[in-house]
């Protein structure tokens, strides 16, 4: 019995050594916190501020297999090499992105200088205001290039918007002068022609043409999707004055947001929801829409593009750069398709809301520990703001990709003639356009990488006026609210889904008891009024409340 | 039979023995554990401390383990309606799930067993433990590719036979069939290896002695094979009963649809979606700690169900 | 002996298996069949649904695509390290283990594996562990992917039992002859365990040949492994809800995910069959054993 007492003593001794060792490790580690990068043959001692050296810095990358970071990006050394910046580049699956970033940021270790890609929505908002991030307006001193284009662009208003509760910007965002039109209705052109059609202009018109198609071809599905309703209901939806559902705008799933009252209402539950889904109804009713909506996230562009390439589909909600892809694929004669501007709903014609402000760049806690924080700064908003390194980072280098004839840009040859088309050419070969890396997009310059009937649909687009409406600015919630809304929006977004799914498709594909909603139709007032009972049992009106009361003066 | 005697002999000397005749007869194994032990401390002792962040609220950026206590997340959880509809479809999935999906590697591995060409059962086994190495993704992505409406497989043939083209993937009638015959698709062959091995050590004298009795060959199974390979059984059943409230979270995360969520929300699409997507971490440990302790509390009941009515358990 | 075997019954069984065996074959093999198909296939013939269980406009490409992508040789080789090594230490480390665990007479032999059981259902969340992880200093080297999955408490479980299940005489024989419960281990169990130590190998080599979470988590860009290759190749293109439509307007050609998960299946797969020789081995060893 005693030596088992002692045994057990031993092993409690080698325990408390083992987690005092830990400790202990954890401890040292955590001092020299500056340095954490594993930089140490860069690191200038005594902190020069001189900058005679590169000064090295680690980032991150938002990486996405179609457009996949490289070392030798000429965009990335061109910029890198004008700031005295050298980089190390960690390229993260984009999927995984959110979750990484959480995790450096929450713990501060093994944290890289600067993050692409983000903003401070979600988690990242409580993040900032607990002080893992670098509120970067109290640095303005060292962003020169990042104000002037701000001036220059008139978007002061814009960048405010982005102010958490304290008043501070966290991030320096990817800025547009105009939004660009780059996705929206796409149609088979060839068949419009063929039936002596116009271009539509109203949700009334695309329904005659759908209708005439499915006439012609009995067995297709003209109106089809490119991930589940997805994109399809956030193209859409605006034109009737609401937005609802997975792709609402503000990610808020049953809110909408009045414009002119500035103030959110329970869109999913508004006349104008009724309406837009008894017109939705009514197209898969009619076979006019396609009911296969695939799973849930993942964006299968092959089943998608087969549609539309073999004729079970003529119509769909997508993006410009698609249609080259479609139309080399498709065997039919004279397959040719079209974008056209936004269609005419009960609430005029409206595309997605756009920000002129998008993701942008981060700089967490740590990287301000540096000695040569400041030239970090000053160096990243160079590399990303300059005008001589945004142009890089859309255009190129003159010389190398481009030349200027009078204001003309002409590009090489080489990627002028390139198969995928100048844009996507560019992305992946130099870096130039690359989303998570191009911080100022000016409409004018991007369109030299476009062909002309872009540029004229842009053109249309912008007469029309106030076709794409800005973003709704987001509620500041503090932490508790924060987790109310949440726990609020988790039922509601899973029920609204199923509301919405059954609403639009149960009369064609049947109804679903499993799920608690059954068959429903839009049509029927019962229906109606059910649906709207269940969303204010799940607390719509008080999760609306919440946002309003909340929003930025 | 003997063995169990001869260990409990072994067993009753050893306490006999006094504690330090014990120890110098049996230091070597003692030093043989400090490794793993220390291993078992540091690397899923230490960071279950993170629990406690069930009891406190969780401020980013402000230490791991919280900044205040509180119960709040332990309300929230136990009144939202979001968290029983979940425990619910984990429960009614993983419980058909495991009524089909736990005898159909026992009942593979001993029809495959009674292959008696060598070369062609090599073949089938390397064949079936095959799909276990795709990935989940990919798993799903045939899925779909096979179901789909128009071009999938199996529609074309409904639609070849006179029937009508059915939205598998976004019918909630159809999750839970097409995720267990996914799963059977995915871990039959592999699991079957773990019951092949105690098939394997089975000694042949037994079947000899039972053949010249005159048994068949499926009473040779019954009497023979199945005995002898309850003990593997009965462990996989109790962790697999153990594990009721984890189902193959990432293959449910891909299938769920809007119109399938009624049923495909579990508790850990819920975790996932509370705790990663919404980053309220201290909800998404309640609920994690919450399904331990059931987890916990269905392996300790169905092991000592299993010791009573069988003898066997895992501890 | 014939004879008596080729009863009806006997007979209808064997047909029985047969068929039941034959069915496993197809629905096994035809997926990966088509995978191959459509790796080796034209994207046109793919989008226009040409393409069934025999490449159609056969091409390289998408296998010229793949190996061109940066790190794509890098990751392989990390994946490779990863496998091998975490293998040989979880099996070091299960083995040391299970062989303690499985003497019932050692005391705390409850007491521990009561705490091995208890992990299977809880564990610290993401943060705690990458902190504790991060003060032991292996995040971001190679180690983090080595250490802390070297005992699974499933497979340990499986071991245990399975030395519970070896005879105690050859054991006790040893013991008289001098030799220590190390060798006994070293020359003795471990020799009589093939199959089992086969088994739960191939449940890590599995286990580190496919992990990504861990991997994307705790590694540095150039020790990623290929799984996460692969998973960004396939899943890389996820719509992100109320996100900017930048990942709806790329998605990658299905020919080219199926050649990723046939280049990164492939060795895995590979590898069962030897070790298939070693259940053989195991069945033998059963066999001079009774």
């Amino acid at each position: 019995m005693k030596k088992s007492l002692k045994s057990i003593l031993a092993l409690t001794l080698a325990l408390v050594m083992l987690v005092s060792l830990v400790a202990c490790s954890s401890g040292s580690s955590s001092t020299p916190a500056p340095a954490n990068d594993g930089s140490t043959d860069t690191d200038t001692p005594g902190g020069g501020s001189s900058s005679s050296g590169p000064i090295h810095v680690s980032m991150y990358y938002a990486d996405n297999p179609t457009l996949p970071w490289k070392d030798d990006w000429l965009a990335a050394q061109k910029t890198a090499e004008i700031c005295g910046l050298e980089l190390e580049v960690e390229a993260i699956p984009s999927a995984d992105l959110s979750t990484k970033v959480s995790l450096a940021l929450n713990t501060q270790e093994n944290c890289p200088d600067v993050i692409l890609y983000q903003t401070t929505t979600g988690e990242n908002a409580s993040l900032a205001l607990n002080g893992a991030v670098v509120p970067i307006s109290d640095y303005s001193d060292w962003t020169p290039n990042f104000n002037a284009y701000v001036e220059k662009f008139g978007m002061q208003d814009e960048i405010d918007a982005l102010r958490l509760s304290d008043g501070k910007l966290y991030y320096m965002p990817a800025l547009t002068d105009t939004p660009f039109f780059d996705g929206g209705l796409i149609m088979r052109e060839d068949y419009l022609k063929e039936k002596g059609f116009d271009d539509p202009k109203t949700f009334d018109d695309l329904y005659e043409i759908l209708k005439a198609y499915k006439e012609d071809y009995p067995d297709s599905y003209p109106l089809t999707h490119l991930v589940s309703l997805y994109v399809t209901d956030r193209m859409t939806m605006p034109s009737w004055g609401v937005s609802f559902g997975k792709s609402s705008a503000g990610g808020t799933f049953v809110l909408s947001y009045d414009y002119d009252k500035g103030e959110y209402f329970t869109g999913a539950i508004s006349d104008q929801a009724r309406d837009y889904l008894q017109y939705m109804r009514k197209l898969a009713d009619e076979g006019l829409m396609d009911p296969d909506l695939g799973t849930n996230d993942n964006i299968d562009g092959d089943v998608w593009s087969n549609k539309m390439a073999t004729g079970y589909s003529m119509a769909t909600y997508a993006y410009y750069d698609q249609i080259g892809g479609v139309e080399a694929a498709s065997d039919i004669d004279g397959f040719k398709l079209q974008m056209y501007p936004s269609l005419e709903g009960p609430a005029g014609a409206h595309h997605q809301p756009k920000s002129r402000t998008g993701a942008g760049i981060m700089f967490p806690t740590a990287t301000s520990k540096r000695d040569d924080f400041e030239q970090i700064v000053r160096a990243i908003d160079q590399m990303f703001y300059s005008e001589e390194c945004a142009k890089i980072w859309c255009l190129g280098v003159e010389g190398e990709t481009y030349t200027m004839d009078g204001d003309k840009v002409v590009y090489t040859d080489e990627i002028a003639n390139s198969a995928e088309g100048i844009y996507k050419y560019m992305q992946v070969k130099y870096g130039c356009g690359a989303d998570p890396v191009q911080q100022v997009w000016i409409l004018d310059q991007e369109l030299t990488k476009y062909d002309e009937n872009y540029a004229e649909i842009n053109a249309k687009v912008a007469a029309m006026g106030n076709v794409i409406q800005p973003v709704p600015p987001a509620p500041l919630f503090d932490d508790y609210t924060s987790e109310d809304a949440n726990n609020l929006k988790t039922p509601l977004s899973t029920k609204v889904w199923i509301w919405i799914n059954s609403f639009i498709y149960s009369g064609v594909v049947g109804g679903d008891d499993s799920n608690g909603v059954g068959a429903r139709d839009p049509y029927n007032d019962d229906d109606w009024n059910a649906f709207v009972e269940d969303m204010q049992n799940l607390g719509i009106e008080e999760f609306c409340q919440m946002y309003n009361d909340n929003l930025p003066k | 039979m003997a063995k169990k005697a001869a260990l409990t002999a072994e067993e009753k000397a050893a306490r006999k023995r006094s504690a330090k005749n014990h120890l110098r007869r049996y230091w070597v194994l003692y030093a043989m554990m400090v490794l793993p032990v220390i291993y078992y401390i540091v690397f899923k002792y230490l960071p279950m401390f993170g629990s406690v962040l069930a009891f406190r609220r969780y401020r980013p950026g402000m230490g791991p383990f919280g900044t205040e206590w509180t119960l709040r997340y332990w309300k929230q959880f136990l009144k939202d309606p979001a968290f029983w509809s979940a425990l619910r479809n984990t429960l009614i999935t993983s419980i058909s799930n495991l009524v089909i999906n736990f005898p159909i590697p026992i009942i593979f591995a001993i029809l495959l067993n009674e292959v008696r060409a060598k070369h062609f059962k090599k073949v089938v086994q390397t064949i079936s433990y095959m799909p276990r190495f795709i990935s989940t993704v990919v798993v799903v992505t045939i899925l779909n590719e096979l179901l789909n409406p128009t071009s999938g497989m199996i529609n074309q043939l409904i639609v070849a036979l006179g029937g009508e083209s059915i939205y598998f993937m976004n019918m909630s009638a159809w999750f839970r069939p097409i995720y267990i015959l996914s799963e059977t698709w995915q871990f039959t062959g592999w699991t079957a290896i773990i019951y092949l091995a105690a098939i394997t050590s089975i000694s042949p004298d037994l079947f000899e002695a039972a053949e010249m009795d005159g048994a068949s060959r499926l009473q040779q199974i019954w009497y023979v094979t199945i005995p002898s390979i309850l003990p593997t059984v009965m462990v996989m059943l109790i962790m697999n009963v153990g594990h009721l409230l984890s189902l193959g979270f990432e293959k449910i995360l891909l299938m769920y649809t809007p119109s399938n969520s009624g049923v495909s929300e579990i508790i850990d699409t819920l975790v996932y979606r509370t705790g990663l997507a919404q980053q309220n971490y201290s909800y998404a440990t309640a609920i994690g700690l919450f399904s331990g302790l059931i987890g916990l509390i269905l392996v300790s009941t169905s092991n000592a169900v299993s010791k009573k009515l069988t003898g066997e358990s895992i501890y | 002996m014939k004879k008596r075997y080729l009863t009806a019954e006997n007979i209808i069984f064997d047909m029985i298996v047969y068929i039941v065996m034959i069915f496993v074959l197809v629905v096994c093999l035809v997926p990966f069949l088509y995978m191959i198909t459509v790796s080796f296939s034209g994207s046109k013939a793919i989008i226009n649904n040409e393409v069934f269980l025999w490449p159609k406009d056969f091409t390289f490409e998408s296998y010229k695509t793949i190996f061109n992508y940066p790190n794509f040789f890098q990751a392989y080789g990390n994946t490779f390290i990863y496998a091998f090594g975490g293998t040989a230490i979880a099996l070091v480390m299960t083995s040391l283990f299970a062989y303690p665990l499985s003497k019932p007479f050692l005391w705390g032999n409850k007491f521990f594996t009561k705490m091995v059981v208890l992990t299977m259902f809880f564990s610290g969340g993401l943060i705690p562990t990458y902190l504790v992880y991060t003060s032991l200093g292996i995040v971001g080297t190679r180690a983090a992917m080595l250490m802390p999955f070297s005992i699974s408490s499933f497979n340990l479980i499986i071991l245990i039992n399975f030395f519970k299940g070896l005879p105690v005489e050859i054991e006790e024989a040893a013991l008289i002859d001098g030799l220590g419960y190390f060798g006994i281990l070293r020359r003795i169990v471990l020799p009589l365990s093939t199959a089992g130590i086969a088994t739960i190998g191939l449940y890590y080599a599995v286990f580190f040949w496919n992990d990504w979470f861990n991997a994307l988590i705790y590694l540095k860009g150039s020790q990623y492994p290929v799984m996460l290759f692969l998973r960004n190749i396939v899943n890389g293109t996820m719509a992100i809800a109320d996100g900017v439509g930048a990942s709806e307007k790329s998605s990658m050609a299905i020919s080219l995910k199926a050649s990723v998960i046939i280049t990164s299946t492939v060795p895995i797969i590979t590898l069962y069959p030897f070790l298939q020789k070693f259940f053989v081995k195991g069945l033998t060893i059963g066999g001079v054993k009774g």
